[in-house]
């Protein structure tokens, strides 16, 4: 029982980051379709700005705030630089040019910073613990716990309450009724980008505080977890995105705490595996969103 | 299995030959003008271009995007590496391998048969899972399944350190063991490129390309997509097992990296480059790419002493430096994705072009083809259909009953339940019960391309043709599907039917390209190729003239009699469907209001509720 609830919590802490990272791919999704295999490279470019920074002396609590920035800006750039110029088409071309970014992106860091990675220092209470009957929880965890629940709040506020969180639900269920019915389209896919953005942001924070470096194939892990966050949780339904990043964060911890020796090194894989059995037999993900086939 | 001989094998024969002949021929050249360093270079090229090759047939012919096929690539490449490395090497690099396969070793050939097994087995199994997502063209969910075969063949790799060797160590042969020169090579390569021709040539081919353009059309014509994918995936990676094999075995090692997402986006960016849905396109690719990656290279480590220039202070240096190859790849693939996603050449086939210059001879217009007269009537009985979606009740104890040769009209006001009742006779929707029969054979709730091929083909109320093909193909796509399905009706002859539509002068343009009308008339054609029972027609002259509409029937009413089949016509026009209609069927919500001849119908009062409102007959 113990085990169970340390894991709950553990999973609680992963998963939070992969809700974040997965509720930035599916808000993409919905707006223009599009399967976004770029999203792991706005951590990769936080880092090297968070890398810069420290170089620069700066504490994490100057650079934190400076990471969601960076990440906002990153994510309107791409938006601008490719994104826009492949709306509308097809699910082919999408796919491509996102994973052609990722590559890009991590080149010029190759080209023009270096290859191997680049440490800076970690907050030094990212390792600590403290206990809660026989639980030992990470104060890491208990924090991105709490911020993802504001941050997811806020989301949800803003999607729930505001005209462009209107115009953005409008837009995922159908968009070109949304702009049938007014909706510009420009603003509500930067809109939507500088969200993605933002939660992608917070996310960073947390991942690059983790990991203490950064890397130009930094972006690939994130983005394999959001990814597959959000497909669980069934492409375009931001609800299932959040549910399937604590599922996927869930998961790992359980399979990595009960697999036998010699396969725990392969969780990822076994992730992927399950993953890939889910489409399989569930190729809607967990939480269906209807889309009636055309005649 | 190849509807013309000349212009499906003889051509593409000689015009892959022709491919691999200009292939070797730019690799050889520059290597002479560059000298003995640019030896290895080409040799990658000439691999590379086999597995490029390899995976256009999945890619190219389906429209599946495929993150899968590196990753078969390393389940290939290990295989052989394992299985080839000699036991005296192997007990260093590999002393605990699994199932005693430190002291099993055999020669290379073996090792690649060994290989190609196991990749074949690895795409059987992933190709049932594609098939079970419903992989169909540019689905999301089959790229993510494919990606998931790199991702998990590349952790296997990584982490089973005592089959692979590690991440860093990985497998490697002695010394002067690796492959020496390349005739091994050359003969993959020209083998790889016939039977990527061949395959798109051939008919799974051709059904695979056809519901790459439109799925659910080909699902109506008769097709299974889920066969033909899964047959390309195979030969794809049978092309892609060998030609990872001599990469490891020219290289003479293998790490996880090897083939993952550096090796997945080169290949992929040689393959779009060119032009995914043309073998001749992939081979331009790899040439375009691999002197661009090179000219990359050479600027970023030489910067403009490369052009014999020699700026002192170059004012590129910023640019021109290590790294630079793949830099040019992504900007290669995003730049490709932004202006022409459908690469330099698109869908070009030089032995296409050989054909239809000197192969075609001369293309007299076909003979008109003759009505059939009396066949065995087939009679078609659909009765007590429901459908409820929730609580609602679509489909009230519809039903109808048609005779080949008749032609049947289904007419009802909007909401009447008109398309839900197509959609179950067309296998779209199951009822929720009720019985349908063709020909005494019952056929409820049978999938669309079942109901195809047992005599029953739809039209579609907007338009679904094989875009990307010509006139002629998207006929001769329900023409292959006949000659399998249909035997024992009179299969009519694909010009034939194409010059009956009126479409004979347009036979080369591309479906995509067709006005309204020649498009409507080309999916009529494309329905009668396949010799049906029945031809149902969704509102036919929707967005038609009066003029226009009657021509039409004319010609629905010809086309149909040159097959012997029977007519089924869904409309809400009144007027129209009873100048045309032997008998007729009205619905209204959900259920049949009466049945009868067209001057039964008009003189009935319900019949008149229906269309007009009660008060009309009061």
């Amino acid at each position: 029982m113990t085990e169970l609830l340390q894991n709950l919590i553990d999973g609680l802490g992963r998963g939070s980051i992969y809700a974040l990272l997965a509720l930035g791919i599916a808000v993409i999704f919905g707006v223009m379709h599009l399967l976004n295999f770029a999203h792991g490279e706005l951590i990769t470019i936080s880092g090297y700005a968070a890398y810069a920074m420290f170089q620069a002396d700066f504490s994490w609590y100057v650079v934190a705030p400076a990471i969601v920035l960076v990440s906002i800006a990153a994510s309107l750039v791409i938006e601008w630089v490719a994104f826009s110029r492949v709306r509308g088409a097809s699910d082919f071309t999408l796919l491509l040019t996102s994973f052609g970014i990722h590559f890009l992106v991590s080149s010029v860091f190759i080209l023009y910073v270096s290859a191997s990675k680049k440490q800076f220092p970690r907050p030094g209470w990212v390792t600590n613990t403290f206990a809660v009957g026989d639980l030992s929880i990470e104060v890491f965890d208990a924090v991105v716990i709490g911020v993802t629940l504001v941050t997811l709040l806020a989301t949800v506020a803003l999607l729930q309450r505001t005209m462009f969180g209107l115009a953005l639900r409008g837009a995922a269920e159908d968009f070109d009724t949304a702009r049938l019915m007014g909706v510009k389209s420009n603003s509500v896919i930067r809109g939507a980008f500088a969200l993605s953005g933002f939660l992608a942001g917070i996310a960073g924070i947390f991942w690059l505080m983790r990991a203490g470096n950064t890397a130009p194939s930094a972006g690939i892990s994130p983005m394999l977890s959001g990814v597959i966050a959000a497909l669980i949780g069934g492409m375009g339904s931001m609800r299932g995105a959040v549910l399937g990043g604590f599922v996927l964060g869930l998961a790992e911890v359980m399979l990595r705490s009960r697999l036998p020796d010699g396969i725990a090194p392969l969780t990822d894989g076994v992730v992927f595996l399950m993953i890939a059995l889910l489409f399989i037999f569930r190729p809607q993900g967990l939480i269906t969103v209807a889309r009636a086939e055309r005649v | 299995m190849f509807p013309n001989f000349r212009r499906d094998v003889s051509f593409p024969i000689v015009g892959a030959v022709i491919l691999f002949a200009v292939l070797v021929a730019a690799g050889l050249t520059y290597q002479a003008i560059i000298g003995g360093s640019a030896e290895r270079l080409v040799t990658a090229m000439l691999i590379d271009a086999i597995i490029v090759v390899g995976i256009q047939i999945y890619i190219g012919n389906t429209g599946i995007l495929s993150f899968g096929h590196v990753g078969i690539g390393a389940i290939a490449g290990y295989a052989f590496a394992v299985f080839a490395i000699v036991p005296e090497r192997k007990a260093r690099v590999l002393p605990d391998a699994p199932f005693g396969l430190t002291d099993i070793s055999f020669s290379p050939t073996v090792a690649v048969i060994i290989a190609i097994a196991l990749a074949l087995a690895v795409a059987v199994i992933a190709g049932l899972g594609l098939a079970r997502s419903g992989a169909e063209s540019g689905a999301v969910s089959a790229t993510v399944i494919t990606l998931a075969l790199l991702f998990v063949t590349h952790e296997v790799a990584t982490n089973w350190n005592k089959l692979t060797g590690g991440e860093r160590a990985g497998l490697s042969f002695s010394i002067g063991t690796t492959l020496q020169g390349r005739v091994a090579i050359y003969v993959t390569l020209l083998l790889a490129i016939v039977v990527a021709r061949l395959y798109a040539q051939s008919r799974s081919g051709r059904l695979a390309v056809a519901a790459r353009e439109d799925n659910l059309a080909a699902r109506a014509m008769g097709i299974n997509p889920l066969v033909q994918q899964m047959a390309a995936l195979l030969i794809s990676a049978v092309i892609v097992a060998i030609g990872a094999s001599l990469r490891v075995y020219e290289l003479g090692t293998i790490v996880p990296n090897l083939f993952f997402f550096d090796y997945t986006m080169l290949t992929l960016v040689m393959l779009i480059v060119g032009g995914r849905n043309s073998v001749s396109g992939a081979v331009l690719g790899v040439v375009v790419i691999t002197l661009g990656r090179e000219l990359s290279r050479r600027l970023g480590t030489q910067g403009f002493e490369f052009f014999g220039i020699g700026l002192d202070e170059a004012p590129l240096d910023w640019v021109f430096r290590e790294g630079l190859p793949r830099v040019f790849l992504g900007l290669a693939m995003v730049g490709f994705m932004i202006k022409r996603p459908i690469g330099l050449i698109n869908d070009w086939e030089l032995d296409e072009w050989l054909y239809n210059k000197f192969g075609r001879g001369s293309d007299p217009l076909p003979k008109a083809l003759p009505e059939v007269g009396e066949m065995t009537p087939v009679k078609l009985r659909a009765s007590d259909i429901d459908v409820k979606f929730g609580g609602f009740q679509a489909l009230d104890g519809a039903g109808i009953e048609a005779e080949s040769g008749q032609i049947v009209g289904v007419i009802g006001p909007n909401g009447a339940g008109k398309t839900t009742f197509v959609n179950v006779i067309t296998g779209m929707v199951p009822p929720t019960s009720g019985t349908f029969s063709i020909d005494g054979k019952d056929v409820t709730a049978v999938p669309t391309f079942k109901l195809a091929r047992a005599g029953l083909v739809r039209t579609f109320q907007n338009l679904r043709l094989f875009g990307g093909l010509t006139v002629r193909e998207n006929v001769e796509v329900s023409a292959l599907v006949a000659a399998e399905h249909r035997q024992g009706r009179v299969l009519p002859d694909v010009d034939a039917m194409v010059a009956e539509a009126g479409l004979w002068e347009h036979r080369d343009r591309r479906a995509s390209e067709l006005d309204y009308g020649n498009s409507r008339r080309l999916e009529l054609a494309r329905a009668a190729a396949l010799a049906p029972s029945f031809l149902l027609l969704d509102e036919p002259t929707s967005g038609m003239s009066d003029t226009e509409s009657v021509t039409m029937i004319e010609q629905v009413r010809h086309m149909a009699a040159t097959v012997g089949a029977g007519v089924i016509v869904i409309d809400h026009d009144l007027a129209f469907i009873t100048g045309i209609s032997d008998t007729i069927t009205v619905l209204d919500q959900g259920a049949v209001v009466m049945s009868g001849t067209p001057d039964e119908v008009q003189a009935d009062p319900r019949v008149q509720a229906a269309y007009l409102g009660s008060a009309a007959i009061t």
